[in-house]
């Protein structure tokens, strides 16, 4: 991290607590001094302990939601802290946003679905739909364009949130353990799906997951983050050199040491 | 929407044919048992209370022939289609504006609940002294019974809708406008057809009732005029006659319904 960059993403100080129930009990911090930054072009996995905030922490970078308190900067620009009035969810297209549900219209194909934010943004047309088209294929979705959500495996609806994002091209993705719920064998081709998406198209990603072994594979730094109200535990810089062979990473040398380290900040 | 149906990949065996058959025949059975009933019924209680069966089908016939009675049905459904127009409008549009404004439905949601108690055909002398004796008051009554179950449905859809997907919606950079019309309204849809189920058979009743006590044209005149006149086999004509255009107007929304939620997983399952 050079000192002349600034980053790209920058929260410093970050407090969020949500109200008490009507008065019942008082209002508690998920996240408290929480400060972390991130550059153009990283891949950054967030790991930490459930109910640690991860997603609260996503959502308010994607202005979803509202900070409480300190601050997040994007390009220069800081969110609004304590009004949700003055939020812009996804800051004008420049964040995408994987949620963990997959959050498909159920009443849209997979094509019209994937199609949904070009459709929105008033970008369709030729060019756009071959990409979309083209993405459909690379994940493994070709002959489904014309189903619906609920007739879709569990994968293929993560795969048709992810390129949902991806059509549209956002400098910055953020994702909330997209892989979470899938088996073994569906989230490593996912994995190495997005590995291979990312080479091409180098985006600035977070990644939250809750499996060590998923932050070492995809990330170029993970930070650990600690119960709530979540702070931030470790960080470590990913050494394993790329590209990387997702199926034979615990075979590197320097994947154990990571994994014990990072092992025993996540409690 | 018939993609949905080749895109399914469930192992289902074909139906068994005579299960449909035992439905067809149940149902031509079930018919006929109630036309006898009428029949023995009608013998039973004597021509002044209750209008055999066959003289009534040839009452219509005769009506149709003539043309009155086509003439009956449109003004009715005229009335109501109108009277539906108004009262369905406002009880979609309503709760789309709300929607914007928390704080004002908050204050305004009891009084729009207290209000649906107040027995709307009791308000009809009040609304011929304020409205005359044309179309107005018999629209006022017809709006009001469709507005209602609209309302109220469409006003819980709009609560009902998945927070999430409107984030979602929001940060792929849709519009409000887009939301409203993407998001909101497609999850709102088997609600409003729910209400419509209610909306347009009560509009229809409505439109006859209200005929019933003004005016002298329609489907409720045709009753009520036959009732004076001691004409019981035309009171039931037009008894038959109004169900018959409802059950028409149901099976055309049945199918509006299947359509437009074609991709519901539900309708499958509903299959006999």
């Amino acid at each position: 991290m050079t000192a002349a960059a600034e980053p790209l993403l920058e929260v410093r100080d970050l407090g969020k607590r949500f109200a008490g129930r009507a008065g019942r009990d008082a209002p508690a911090w998920v996240i408290q001094g929480l400060s972390f930054s991130v550059n153009e072009g990283e891949f950054l996995t967030i790991i930490g302990p459930s109910g640690s905030g991860k997603t609260t922490l996503l959502n308010m970078i994607a202005q979803i939601d509202v900070a409480s308190s300190g601050m997040v900067r994007f390009q220069s620009q800081p969110a609004p802290i304590g009004d949700p009035k003055a939020l812009n969810p996804g800051l004008t297209c420049k964040i995408g946003y994987v949620t963990q549900e997959d959050n498909l219209l159920p009443w849209r194909t997979t094509l019209q679905n994937v199609l949904f934010p070009l459709k929105v943004q008033g970008r369709l047309n030729d060019e756009t739909r071959a990409h979309a088209e083209t993405l459909i294929k690379a994940v493994g979705l070709a002959g489904f364009e014309k189903h619906y959500p609920h007739e879709l495996s569990g994968g293929m609806r993560k795969r048709a949130s992810l390129i949902r994002t991806l059509v549209y091209d956002p400098p910055v993705i953020l994702m909330d353990e997209p892989f979470g719920p899938l088996d073994a064998q569906t989230r490593v081709q996912l994995q190495e799906d997005l590995l291979r998406l990312w080479n091409l198209g180098r985006k600035t990603i977070i990644f939250v997951t809750h499996d060590i072994g998923e932050a070492i594979a995809l990330g170029d730094r993970t930070l650990v983050l600690s119960r709530a109200p979540a702070r931030v535990a470790g960080e470590h810089v990913i050494t394993i050199p790329r590209p990387r062979d997702i199926r034979g990473i615990m075979g590197h040398p320097d994947f154990g040491t990571l994994y014990q380290s990072i092992r025993a900040q996540v409690q | 929407m018939s993609t949905t149906q080749s895109a399914l990949d469930l192992a289902e065996p074909t139906p068994v044919r005579w299960r449909q058959y035992a439905v067809t025949v149940g149902r031509i059975l079930l018919a006929l048992l109630l036309l006898a009933g009428w029949k023995v019924g009608a013998d039973v209680a004597g021509p002044l209370y209750a209008a055999d069966p066959v003289k009534v089908a040839r009452r219509i016939i005769e009506d149709t022939a003539s043309g009155t009675l086509l003439r009956h049905i449109y003004v009715t459904l005229r009335l109501a289609t109108i009277g539906f127009a108004i009262g369905c409008g406002f009880g979609v549009v309503l709760p789309f504006l709300l929607r914007r404004l928390p704080r004002l439905t908050a204050a305004v949601e009891p009084y729009i609940m207290a209000s649906v108690g107040v027995p709307k055909y009791a308000l009809v002398p009040l609304f011929i002294l304020w409205f005359g004796i044309d179309d107005a008051p018999k629209l006022w009554l017809v709006g009001l019974l469709v507005f209602y179950p609209v309302f109220i449905a469409v006003f819980a859809g709009i609560r009902n809708v998945d927070r999430r997907l409107i984030n979602m919606a929001r940060v792929v950079g849709a519009s409000e406008a887009a939301i409203s019309r993407e998001v909101v309204w497609n999850s709102l849809l088997p609600f409003f057809f729910a209400s419509l189920r209610i909306a347009l058979p009560r509009a229809i009743s409505a439109a006859i009732i209200a005929e019933f006590l003004v005016g002298n044209e329609g489907l409720g005149f045709l009753i009520e005029n036959s009732r004076q006149n001691f004409d019981t086999t035309g009171v039931f004509a037009g008894v038959v006659v109004s169900t018959a255009v409802v059950l028409v107007i149901n099976g055309v929304l049945v199918r509006l319904d299947r359509y437009f939620n074609a991709w519901r997983p539900v309708d499958r399952d509903m299959d006999i």
